[in-house]
């Protein structure tokens, strides 16, 4: 039995001596009016790394099924750590740009893209969050009733479009039609049955 | 040919049969759809989950969709349980419905 | 219009249905009028002896020159002097098969890549009937 500030049985006022195994501890001078409630430890929460499907890894074409870009095939770059995925058309092939897209509206297809080279490492989901000017300037323009303010796309991404695509067109261009195939969309046809392909 | 894209087909169009239902008593909360090209238990693994569109156009012609989700099979020949946001009409018994491939698990 | 094929002792068998889908099989012995007695042999096919249905069968042209109830060993050894197997694979019902499991295994990338091959051979072919017109 340790001091009675922390010891479970503080409600009894000794410490009896024949108890404790360190006999040669004296029992406290003070001890506090109330019981003194024991701090729980704290649990530390440990955000581990979202989990992505296994047939999803870098440099994988994929499929977009839903959004502005649905139908066209893509190549993923890397996870962010949302969950969601980095993406590039590469954008000059189907003007799918760096943009972030749901594991879960996506198709993953046996096709891999050998993006060694590609460096993606500074974008991450700060680089996609919208600045706090815009979400001010939005409620001024709310009640002056302008019209929604055309997508500015700041030649900070452009520039980084540029950095990314440099590597992946090369790796793409590496393997024969595979422009090609990234350039075309992906579509049902009246024969195909989706639970029987092979993507 | 070669001149005007579609847009891409990225659905699996169904078949609304009905509502789940014993002879005599049925539950409308749960609609069964026939999916194209689904023919047997198997085949609906691949459709678990996956989101559902019933779509009507409105008097004023905007498109308006009551989403819903495949829930399970439904027997042993590809037949589905779905399950809608709002339970499906009793007019659209043997109308379309649009199976979409997400939320992928591919 | 006569048969051709027959169910006899010899005849090779394609399995369509079943745990065995897909392979061949040869008929060593008839039980009655609805099933027989089947057997790979087992080291080229996978097909070990059993009695299976004829409603699960499907006649090739090819037979075999066994005895009834012919051993594995004897089998094994018609199979290949005959080189069955072989003159299997060669046929068009053979090819037929394979072409439709490779279509059904392609990944969306060679679909892509067939697409754009069967557009090159119509163009070639319309090239051609326009010259011809």
């Amino acid at each position: 039995m340790t001091a009675a500030a922390t010891c479970s049985f503080s409600h009894f006022v000794v410490c009896l001596p024949s108890c404790s195994n360190e006999s040669s501890q004296k029992p406290p001078r003070y001890y506090p009016a109330e019981d003194a409630k024991s701090s729980k430890s704290t649990y530390k929460v440990r955000q581990n790394p979202p989990k992505i499907r296994k047939s999803i890894t870098p440099g994988t074409v994929l499929i977009i099924l839903a959004g502005r870009f649905r139908g066209k095939r893509v190549v993923c770059l890397k996870p962010l750590e949302s969950g969601l995925l980095l993406v590039s058309g590469p954008y000059k092939i189907n003007g799918v740009p760096l943009r972030r897209v749901n594991p879960a509206y996506v198709i993953a297809t046996s096709t891999k893209v050998d993006i060694s080279k590609v460096d993606a490492a500074s974008i991450t989901d700060e680089y996609f969050s919208r600045s706090k000017d815009d979400t001010k300037e939005g409620e001024e323009a709310f009640f002056e009733g302008a019209a929604p303010k055309p997508a500015v796309v700041s030649d900070a991404r452009k520039e980084d479009q540029k950095k990314v695509d440099a590597a992946l067109l090369q790796a793409v261009a590496a393997v024969p039609m595979l422009e090609g195939y990234l350039a075309a969309h992906f579509t049902l046809s009246s024969s195909d049955k989706p639970h029987k392909m092979k993507f | 040919m070669a001149g005007e894209k579609r847009a891409p087909r990225l659905h699996v169009d169904g078949a609304i049969l009905g509502y789940k239902r014993g002879l005599r008593n049925q539950h409308n909360s749960v609609s069964l759809i026939k999916i194209k090209g689904c023919d047997s238990k198997e085949d609906v693994d691949f459709y678990l989950g996956k989101k559902v569109a019933f779509i009507t156009k409105a008097a004023d012609g905007a498109f308006r969709v009551n989403w819903g989700k495949v829930c399970r099979h439904h027997g042993g020949n590809g037949v589905v349980r779905c399950r809608f946001r709002r339970d499906l009409p009793p007019q659209s018994i043997g109308g379309r419905v649009r199976v979409m491939l997400y939320p992928s698990r591919v | 219009m006569p048969f051709h094929r027959y169910v006899e002792l010899g005849r090779v068998v394609l399995i369509n249905y079943g745990p065995e889908a897909g392979k061949l099989a040869t008929i060593i012995d008839i039980v009655d009028q609805n099933k027989c007695l089947i057997d790979g042999p087992e080291s080229i096919t996978g097909v070990t002896r059993q009695v299976i249905s004829y409603k699960r069968l499907a006649l090739t042209d090819l037979k075999v020159d066994i005895q009834r109830n012919a051993r594995q060993k004897s089998l094994l050894k018609a199979w290949t002097e005959a080189d069955t197997m072989n003159k299997w694979e060669s046929s068009s019902w053979a090819k037929k098969l394979t072409a439709r499991k490779t279509r059904a295994g392609l990944s969306d990338f060679d679909r892509f890549k067939v697409m754009v091959a069967k557009k090159q051979k119509t163009a070639i072919i319309a090239k051609k009937m326009a010259e011809l017109a």
